[in-house]
């Protein structure tokens, strides 16, 4: 009887030891582990090409590279047991912001390839630091813009132009009715493409920096979106009869198979427009939102950078990865591949689809993404898709001021402290 | 000898419990802890004492999401219990081809509720609007769960739709413990049809009848997956159920001391609606 007790202890006692064990995973000596999560799973193919292709020409690295659906929550369940992958890769928003303020992410200003990165997108990443913080903990890959995505073939066939400011944008969405098209299509039934266009819009209506000068306390966003909003609601009668039951692949699908004349999304839809009806002429520009031309701004962000995270064991390695991604040759492949924009100086071929949105990137007329202020659980989103269903603009803007300070009360409070030491 | 034996058992049970420990009571004091912090997920945090579950209490929207909920819970179990009860009924009686039919009725229950999430998803938006269009009823011709005030009712149907499975299951099995002779009996007192059905079958199988609605409240009050794969919390956030805002903002938003207070909260309750639900159902079982 007392020994099936003790086995029966010991094997009690093997189960806990299991457990972290299982954790560890054996490498073979003298090679260095190097593990990237990175946030784009439509980009799975062009990351799998890299990876291999790296360890092909390093003996002493092995790089894994993963491409997981819902990265962000992936690295928050890894986050929380203390697992970190060397290298992350996900967008210039808010989780960036929080990384830094967390100080999960390393300084890598004695980087290199820091220096070869165009400063706007620099600017952006310390635009987006909560509160400022010396040093680079964030290398901009490639950037998207958002606009308005629109059929060429339809355009030059029906004769319509390229609108410059708002009233020519209303007055084309009514010439593109009467002609029988829909002009626009809207996938809101997945919220964040809710986002889309209230972006676009935003960067020529309101300054970048709304959110930070609420939380200082110097505007309200009722007066700074006001305009913003009662535009935005105007675009929707020119929408599907129902936007709110089709979800993004719907709307991708029915803009490729040229069902409406435009499609208000960014850059990062063509690939999948494109691979619905590869033969589709689309082309791009800038959602005039504003009374006058000049008024208008492009909306770009950065849509994918890396970040050595701290806890990263052997830096050099990381930076050989880095520099392996950040070869001209493979940022070009990317750009190509994903209709992007790259956030490294130099020459690069930017996609003919992107044209009309050139100038306002070589004149560096752009600015960030305003969702990429606002806390995700605040769900900007959802409450975007209801001011589009219930269209009262006072309830809305109120409501908004309303939570605000409630899933900022960190942010603001971090802010506030700073102000006073400095 | 005895002795010996009873501490045996003992230890056989001793690595469940630990296992039980590990991965299910540890987690739950630790989620308590994270409820009195600011944690976003990473990072520092600092205690905040009970600031996150004053919180919960003027937040509208976790008291909206509690409100679908429950709404949608009830609604469901009401739902599943008279249709899985009706078949049932028919399916225990003596028809044709009865294995096939109550093959054909589980079936529901062995598809993942994501892909079933996803093929309504597709039904509601395209086939019933076109259906509707050629019948010429205007109420749906737009998606169900394009609209606010209905999109609850989509995804009522497919929580139905695949709980009545196993309910019908348990309650066939409950009609067949139910002895012919009590029918017998019946008859001959004069106990037809309805009758038969209320004062004889009804409360013979009322533990299966308990342990159904206990199961349907405490699913359905759970619901994830279909909000998941149908509406994404939407329309206008009137499809947020309560585990999906702590997934949701919890995991993928910053909230996680937050909605770690609202899972012990929710915790809590599906306690008391349970031990309620027990108490007063076994008040009414009758033993044979």
């Amino acid at each position: 009887m007392r020994k099936i007790a003790k086995s029966v202890i010991a094997f009690a006692c093997s189960l806990f030891l299991a457990i972290p064990l299982a954790g560890c995973s054996k490498t073979a000596e003298g090679v260095t582990e190097i593990e990237i999560v990175q946030y784009k799973p439509e980009a799975a193919a062009y990351f799998e090409k890299v990876e291999k292709a790296f360890n092909e020409q390093h003996k002493d690295i092995h790089l894994t590279i993963y491409s997981p659906n819902d990265a962000a929550t992936v690295l928050k369940t890894r986050f929380i047991r203390e697992d970190y992958p060397d290298i992350i890769g996900i967008g210039g928003d808010i989780n960036y912001s929080y990384y830094v303020d967390a100080g999960i992410l390393a300084d890598i200003s004695d980087y290199q390839g820091v220096k070869e990165i165009n400063p706007a997108y620099l600017a952006i990443d310390e635009a987006l630091k909560i509160v400022p913080v010396e040093g680079v903990y964030a290398l901009p890959y490639a950037a998207n813009a958002a606009g308005i995505l629109y059929n060429k073939d339809l355009f030059d066939q029906y004769g319509w132009e390229i609108p410059t400011n708002w009233e020519e944008l209303m007055s084309l969405c009514e010439e593109i009715q009467s002609d029988g098209v829909l002009p626009f299509y809207f996938g809101f039934k997945d919220i964040w493409t809710c986002l889309a266009p209230w972006n676009a819009m935003a960067v020529s209506l309101s300054d970048t920096d709304t959110a930070k000068q609420v939380n200082r306390g110097e505007t309200t966003f009722s007066k700074a979106y006001r305009e913003l909003a009662e535009k935005y609601i105007q675009i929707l009668d020119y929408g599907p009869k129902n936007p709110f039951a089709y979800n993004y692949n719907d709307a991708c699908t029915a803009f490729a198979r040229q069902e409406a004349a435009m499609f208000t999304i960014g850059s990062y839809a063509i690939p999948q427009i494109l691979s619905v009806n590869p033969d589709l002429n689309l082309d791009s520009f800038v959602l005039p939102a504003s009374e006058s031309s000049e008024g208008n701004v492009l909306n770009s962000g950065i849509d994918l950078q890396f970040y050595v995270t701290a806890e990263c064991k052997n830096r050099e390695a990381a930076y050989e990865v880095l520099d392996f991604l950040y070869q001209d040759e493979n940022i070009q492949d990317y750009i190509n591949e994903q209709t992007a924009i790259p956030c490294k100086s130099g020459e690069f071929e930017i996609s003919p689809k992107l044209n009309s949105m050139k100038p306002y990137i070589e004149e560096g007329r752009m600015a960030d993404f305003h969702d990429h202020y606002y806390p995700s659980e605040m769900a900007a989103d959802a409450l975007l898709q209801t001011y589009l269903i219930k269209k009262d603009t006072d309830q809305f803007l109120s409501n908004w001021d309303k939570i605000w300070p409630r899933y900022n009360r960190d942010i603001i409070r971090a802010m506030e402290k700073y102000e006073e030491e400095n | 000898m005895k002795n010996e034996r009873k501490r045996t058992y003992l230890l056989i049970t001793i690595p469940i419990l630990a296992l039980f420990i590990c991965f299910n009571t540890v987690p739950l004091i630790k989620g308590v802890i994270y409820s009195f912090t600011n944690y976003k997920g990473f990072g520092n945090y600092d205690y905040i004492g009970i600031q996150n579950y004053i919180d919960l209490f003027t937040d509208a929207r976790i008291g909206k999401s509690y409100l679908f909920t429950f709404k949608l819970a009830v609604v469901s179990t009401i739902v599943v219990n008279v249709l899985s009860l009706l078949l049932a009924l028919a399916l225990n009686s003596k028809i044709r081809a009865q294995g096939f039919f109550r093959a054909a009725y589980f079936l529901p229950n062995v598809l993942g509720a994501l892909v079933v999430g996803y093929i309504f998803n597709y039904l509601f938006t395209y086939i019933v609007p076109a259906v509707a269009d050629m019948m010429g009823a205007e109420s749906l011709s737009t998606s169900i769960l394009a609209k606010e005030s209905t999109a609850w009712v989509g995804i009522m149907i497919v929580c139905a739709w695949q709980a009545i499975a196993m309910n019908t299951i348990i309650y066939i099995s409950g009609l067949q413990t139910v002895p012919e002779d009590v029918y017998e009996a019946g008859a001959l007192d004069g106990a037809t049809g309805w009758k038969k059905f209320w004062k004889l079958t009804f409360p013979l199988i009322i533990p299966f009848f308990t342990i159904n609605m206990v199961l349907c409240v405490k699913n359905f009050l759970m619901v994830f997956d279909q909000v998941m794969a149908l509406t994404k919390g939407g329309p206008a956030q009137s499809t947020e159920s309560i585990s999906y805002l702590i997934y949701n903002n919890g995991m993928s938003g910053g909230q996680f001391g937050f909605q770690s207070a609202n899972a012990v909260m929710f915790f809590v309750l599906i306690v008391v609606v349970s031990v309620f639900q027990m108490k007063i159902s076994s008040k009414k079982e009758e033993q044979l």
